[in-house]
């Protein structure tokens, strides 16, 4: 009975050795590939054509550029403190430190997860996995939704980017806030009233989650940081950089009379933002500096029915939250909450 | 469907670093304030330089083809993310599109020169139209009379706030701004910038009428300028400025450091 025991000791260390020659070789060659490519692009950035080249492009073209540029410049950095900071949580904090303070009461419980995000600085798409993981920790269905749709509002990122945008004495950031708050918990409570929760979720969901943590030690936990990064920008890269074009393109194509006309009507103001807020798909991490431009022209209730609608329902977000909820449950989730930003919008609007 | 999955593994961190070197780089050589406000160039710069370190730490540790267990659980959630494309027959879309937004990224960042904004832009927000622009900040008035620091901004607010023809009579404006011409009157052109709160994409104009018939002639729109010059009341009564400025000489410049005022 020892001697296989022994065996087995033994022979994981010799390939972990041989293992870990090979990971390191393979570390130095992956590095020496980022090396390169940022050489590369840094060469191409300095030898480009100076700023008195202008390749004959029209007026309009050029500002697209320009708009959609500030746009990426600006949203950059908070959406790398977001991923950042959704790394120090996930991978660094003690496991359950969370989940175990929860109070009993159902509706208590669901309070609080709404204002996890304020732990959780991380916009929506980030949100999914946690989510996930937290279901498997032992959080309803239900709960998960609560806690889905209101940390990418409630969390403190997102309310220093629209306090920074829009102020604190306007009213948007405070029906932002609420807004968010209330829809949130509305829908958990909803949900929270299903016979079968376990229906709401996909069959492939239990598989999905159950990568959870294995792999204790710092060396591990250093890897799964960088492997993190490497899934968090793979999902929100591409999602930013495609938005800030269509802003771009937004302020430049589509002319000035069909914005002011559409900005202008309580109600069609509030309709035509939550259509963009579900085409742009922008993280609500920085949709505030997106949205800034339309300020002048739209009604404010639409700038809100935006701001909460936004984050918790885009054609992103359905993608990521379709690996966890059936088709319907999503169906069901969007006019729910579609109806409650709607009507958000409007009360601000006439409320004015 | 290597190709596939190296794109699908490594466009995130690619992109990152597109922005990152552009953003470092406008950094560098002074103009980042071509597109955002200059209160955020340190945070901006500070995260750059460490979301720089975690992607060439993704290239290290983070290799795309599975060899460890955990690498492998780790690809396959990757592969869950696209479960929708994945084996349909749009499926080879989603690589292409990934591809071409990193070439869009490329050509927009790293190859276009930076540049301010145009009069296009001018033409599709209101001069002058947003009122927040201007009243937010109301110039205090020089108790001596010495109104050589006040900027484009400052006379457009005292010339919008509806400071009659008297108060404006005694005054000499020093301003630098481009030119975008009026809407209405040929004879009229504004020297103009634009008022940014947050970045580039919120910018609003903001400008003074200047009454200088033929000026098509002698300038070109968007181009700058720096005027010294009286307020006088606009020879044409049928413009909608009805205070204008009528300079002697309009000095062209350069385009100053920070175009934009704030």
């Amino acid at each position: 009975m020892t001697l296989p025991a022994i065996d087995k000791r033994d022979l994981p260390t010799h390939e972990h050795r041989s293992r870990a020659r090979a990971s390191v070789s393979k570390s130095a060659a992956g590095l020496a590939v980022g090396l390169a490519i940022v050489a590369l692009f840094t060469v191409v950035r300095v030898l480009a054509p100076p700023a008195s080249a202008t390749f004959g492009l029209p007026d309009a073209a050029r500002d697209f550029a320009t708009l959609s540029i500030s746009v990426a410049v600006e949203s950059l950095p908070f959406v790398f403190l977001g991923i950042v900071l959704s790394i120090a949580v996930q991978v660094w904090l003690p496991e359950g430190m969370l989940l175990r303070r929860l109070p009993r009461s159902p509706v208590l419980r669901r309070l609080v997860l709404s204002l996890l995000g304020m732990l959780l600085p991380v916009c929506e798409c980030g949100n999914v996995p946690l989510a996930r993981g937290l279901v498997v920790k032992g959080l309803t269905v239900a709960e998960s939704m609560t806690f889905l749709f209101a940390a990418p509002i409630l969390n403190p990122v997102t309310i220093v980017t629209t306090a920074q945008a829009f102020g604190w004495d306007n009213g948007i950031l405070v029906s932002r806030v609420l807004g968010g708050f209330f829809i949130a918990n509305l829908v958990g409570w909803i949900y929270s009233r299903h016979p079968r929760p376990q229906d709401l979720l996909t069959a492939g969901f239990q598989e999905t989650c159950t990568l959870a943590d294995r792999h204790g030690g710092p060396a591990g936990r250093v890897r799964r940081s960088v492997q993190m990064f490497s899934q968090e920008t793979r999902a929100m890269m591409p999602a930013l950089f495609i938005g800030a074009g269509m802003a771009g393109l937004i302020q430049v194509a589509v002319s000035r009379e069909v914005l002011v006309t559409l900005g202008g009507n309580p109600v069609w103001s509030v309709l035509a933002l939550m259509l963009l807020a579900f085409v742009v798909a922008i993280c609500s991490n920085v949709d505030a500096f997106f949205i800034l431009s339309f300020g002048a022209t739209f009604m404010p209730g639409g700038i809100v029915a935006f701001l909460v609608f936004g984050p918790m329902i885009d054609v992103k977000m359905l993608a990521l939250m379709r690996t966890t909820f059936t088709a319907k449950t999503l169906l069901q989730l969007s006019l729910l909450v579609a109806l409650c930003a709607a009507v958000l919008g409007l009360a601000v609007n006439y409320g004015h | 469907m290597v190709i596939r999955r190296l794109v699908g593994h490594w466009q995130g961190v690619v992109l990152s670093l597109i922005g990152l070197i552009a953003t470092i780089w406008l950094g560098l050589t002074g103009q980042l304030a071509l597109y955002i406000h200059p209160r955020y160039f340190v945070f901006t710069i500070v995260m750059a330089v460490i979301a720089a370190v975690l992607a060439l730490a993704a290239f290290a540790l983070d290799p795309a083809t599975p060899a460890t267990p955990n690498e492998h659980d780790h690809e396959r959630e990757h592969d869950h993310d696209h479960a929708g494309e994945r084996g349909s027959r749009w499926g080879w879309l989603w690589p292409l599109g990934s591809v071409l937004t990193v070439i869009a990224a490329v050509v927009a960042l790293l190859i276009l020169p930076p540049s301010t904004l145009t009069t296009a832009t001018v033409a599709q927000r209101d001069l002058n139209g947003s009122a927040s622009a201007l009243t937010l900040k109301a110039p205090a008035l020089p108790s001596k009379g010495d109104y050589s620091a006040f900027t484009v901004r400052d006379w457009a607010s005292l010339l919008r706030s509806g400071a009659g023809q008297d108060f404006f009579a005694d005054k000499t404006a020093a301003v630098t701004g481009f030119i975008t011409p009026d809407k209405t009157d040929p004879n009229v052109f504004f020297v103009a910038r634009f008022v940014v709160t947050c970045c580039a994409v919120d910018a609003q104009p903001i400008g003074i009428p200047v009454y200088h018939p033929g000026w098509q002639n002698e300038y070109k729109t968007d181009s700058w300028v720096t005027i010294s010059s009286g307020f006088r009341a606009n020879p044409n009564p049928g413009s909608r400025e009805a205070i204008v400025l009528i300079p002697d000489s309009i000095t062209p410049t350069t385009q100053p450091a920070q175009p934009y005022v704030y």
